[in-house]
């Protein structure tokens, strides 16, 4: 009914994401069961996916706006993930020394802080950065597009949306990703140097050195390039919620909360899934 | 700064953090260098792992490529390594691979040993020895063994400290002899008292033995005692043999004197001279002329004890040798004796026996001198570090 409505508003596109949101269950059919809802959330999303997916490989490719996209969430998050990065790794420098000493195990640390950096903490920390930075702003812009009814305007000017907005912003997310994951990972290495050569004076060569004693590409080249699946779960779940958002401000402001929300919980989630795929496959 | 060039370098950059993550992990894993394969053969790995370090001198300079288990069982398994050319120089058919522990707990990884400078170069995909690696396990129970015989160890210790805690304990209070010993005060100053009285004793003995040979020598000359040893001829028994040689010496004499004892002494049994200038000629002639040495040989008849003939030949010998010497001049060393004792033949004037002087020739070896007692004389005799003479050489020999 509702949909049949926006049909006959957006004339051209009859899947474009309705408006019983997980976000927003009280605004629409509270009759309907919490799981009901749920699944239709994750049905919606999948359909979602399935449209981005088809306008993105099909031409023409909006090359522009991919850039545009690049530099908003690659080199503008730049600074924070790197700050992010840096602060975890002063961190685990200072925790890992209080426990390794415990254990007289002081000489792993250099080991313990480039371990920990480059399988975990850098990955999940620019991760969840960017789904905070990244996901608020994607959520909020295009809910406000959407309220402001730009995107309609978009689709009456016989641009696909998905394309133009979503399959750029997501393309870019996934590729932005990795690259800041390793801004993370030296940050984090050389604040952690830092950290530990206050303390006790190390060369960072020597640091490098018996960090990476032992270590393989399987715990370098996996963690880094599995955020590209953190990115694909921040853009996809981002601009979903923006593009479905509907009721003026406090919807933008729903999308927007909701995006970080849940773009959050499931790269935490999904990482979960990923670590286990990964000692699986890259032993 | 414009977006694009922004995007570059971010780009860029993060890139560069990739491919230098990407060395720094693959030279580790040897990927970049040139590298070679060698193979060792263990019946356990111990838990090492493809990828762990490979180290030459406490070096590491290669990484395990990979495990390999065998195909059959009793055969062993294979562990490849990849190492850096520079090893090559290092490493011969003749090092030994062993598995090791960073620490009690690290690691595993896999020591290389220098081969020996003679020993033929590795070539690539070489199995080279290996040594079993020690077990933990085994170091275990060896450490269990040992503590086990070093506890019995201790028990017996402990049990001799017993046994001597509770000797020492019956000698500090005085039980057994050695706690009397040691904690009776009075036995030892008795001892030091007698040892102290011993001492006089000895010196007071001393004093009386010089008395007593004063008093020998001054009853020699007493009136009463005067008589024995003037009819005897000599008086020290004791310088009998002084100046007596073993045998006749070998060669032949230059000059030969004979004196029958009839005309020289007193009676047939005494060494006492009566008619001593018949012995003149052979002094003056000692006295006269060059010669090795001369020996004083006396004999007597068959008559009369053997043993006491002997002596008396003896006696007589050195009766003649000390007129002799006391009256003519010449050096004394050179002159010897010999007492035959009994001899048949030769003797003149109804077994009274006779005396006789040989002189020999400069270079004429002197036979050894007689020991005072005949039983030590032989071996004695063959001890002597005097060139020996024909017949007696082969007999002690």
């Amino acid at each position: 009914m509702i949909e049949g409505k926006f049909r006959t508003v957006a004339g051209t596109n009859p899947l474009l994401p309705g408006p019983r949101t997980l976000a927003v269950p009280a605004a629409v059919n509270s009759s309907k069961g919490l799981i009901i809802q749920f699944l239709e959330w994750f049905g919606d999303l999948g359909i979602f996916f399935w449209q981005v997916m088809l306008a993105a490989v099909t031409p023409p490719f909006e090359f522009r706006e991919l850039f545009r996209q690049l530099d908003e969430i690659g080199s503008k998050s730049l600074p924070l993930v790197a700050l992010a990065g840096a602060a975890t790794g002063v961190v685990l420098s200072m925790e890992a020394r209080y426990s390794l000493t415990r254990f007289g195990a002081k000489s792993l640390l250099p080991a313990a802080i480039v371990f920990s950096v480059i399988h975990e903490t850098g990955p999940i920390i620019t991760g969840l950065v960017v789904s905070g930075r990244v996901g608020a702003g994607i959520g909020a812009e295009l809910a406000s597009m959407k309220v402001t009814e730009q995107i309609d305007a978009i689709e009456a000017s016989a641009v696909n949306p998905y394309r133009l907005l979503a399959a750029t912003r997501i393309l870019a997310c996934i590729l932005m990703l990795p690259l800041l994951t390793l801004a993370a990972d030296l940050s984090g290495l050389v604040m952690g140097w830092v950290a530990q050569a206050l303390v006790e004076p190390l060369s960072f060569h020597q640091f490098i050195n018996s960090g990476f004693k032992g270590a393989d590409f399987n715990d370098f080249l996996p963690p880094t390039f599995k955020t590209a699946v953190f990115g694909l779960i921040i853009g996809l779940i981002a601009c979903f919620q923006g593009m479905r958002t509907q009721g003026g401000a406090a919807g933008v402001g729903r999308a927007a909360t909701s995006s970080v929300v849940l773009s959050s919980l499931f790269v935490i989630l999904a990482d979960v899934v990923l670590v286990k795929f990964i000692l699986i496959f890259f032993p | 700064m414009p977006r694009a060039a922004r995007l570059g370098v971010f780009i860029v950059a993060t890139l560069a953090i990739l491919v230098a993550g990407i060395f720094i992990i693959g030279s580790k894993q040897y990927l970049f260098s040139s590298t070679y394969q060698l193979k060792a053969q263990f019946d356990n790995v111990e838990g090492l792992d493809a990828g762990g370090d490979v180290r030459v001198g406490g070096v590491h300079t290669g990484t395990v490529r990979n495990i390999v288990l065998p195909h059959k069982p009793g055969e062993k398994v294979t562990v490849v390594m990849d190492l850096g050319k520079s090893t090559h120089e290092i490493i011969k058919q003749d090092s030994v691979v062993t598995i090791e522990t960073e620490g009690l707990l690290g690691n595993q990884y896999l020591a290389i040993s220098f081969g020996s400078a003679g020993s033929a170069d590795v070539r690539d995909g070489d199995i080279i020895a290996s040594q079993p690696p020690l077990e933990m396990s085994d170091l275990f129970q060896k450490t269990s063994d040992i503590l086990d015989s070093s506890q019995q160890a201790i028990k017996n210790a402990t049990r001799a400290t017993a046994n001597l805690d509770s000797i020492s304990a019956k000698i500090n209070g005085g039980q057994g002899t050695v706690g009397a010993l040691v904690n009776d005060k009075q036995l030892y100053s008795n001892l030091e008292q007698t040892s102290s009285a011993m001492r006089d004793t000895m010196v007071q003995a001393q004093a009386g033995v010089t008395d007593f040979q004063e008093n020998m020598e001054a009853m020699k000359h007493n009136f009463f005692l005067r008589g024995y040893y003037k009819s005897r001829g000599y008086e020290d028994s004791a310088e009998l043999a002084r100046d007596e040689i073993e045998r006749l010496p070998q060669g032949t004499p230059i000059k030969e004197f004979t004196f029958p004892a009839k005309q020289l002494f007193g009676k047939q049994d005494s060494a006492k001279l009566k008619n001593q200038k018949s012995l003149n000629a052979g002094g003056e002639f000692l006295a006269n002329n060059q010669f090795g040495f001369a020996v004083v040989v006396a004999s007597t008849g068959m008559e009369g004890d053997t043993q006491k003939d002997l002596v008396l030949t003896e006696a007589r010998a050195m009766v003649v040798r000390e007129y002799l010497v006391e009256n003519f001049g010449f050096d004394d060393s050179q002159l010897k004796t010999l007492g035959m004792g009994k001899q048949t033949g030769t003797n003149s004037d109804a077994d009274w026996g006779t005396v006789q002087i040989f002189i020999y020739p400069a270079g004429t070896e002197i036979p050894p001198n007689k020991q005072t007692q005949a039983g030590v004389s032989s071996t004695a005799a063959s001890d002597q570090p005097v060139q020996a003479s024909a017949p007696a050489t082969p007999k002690s020999q």
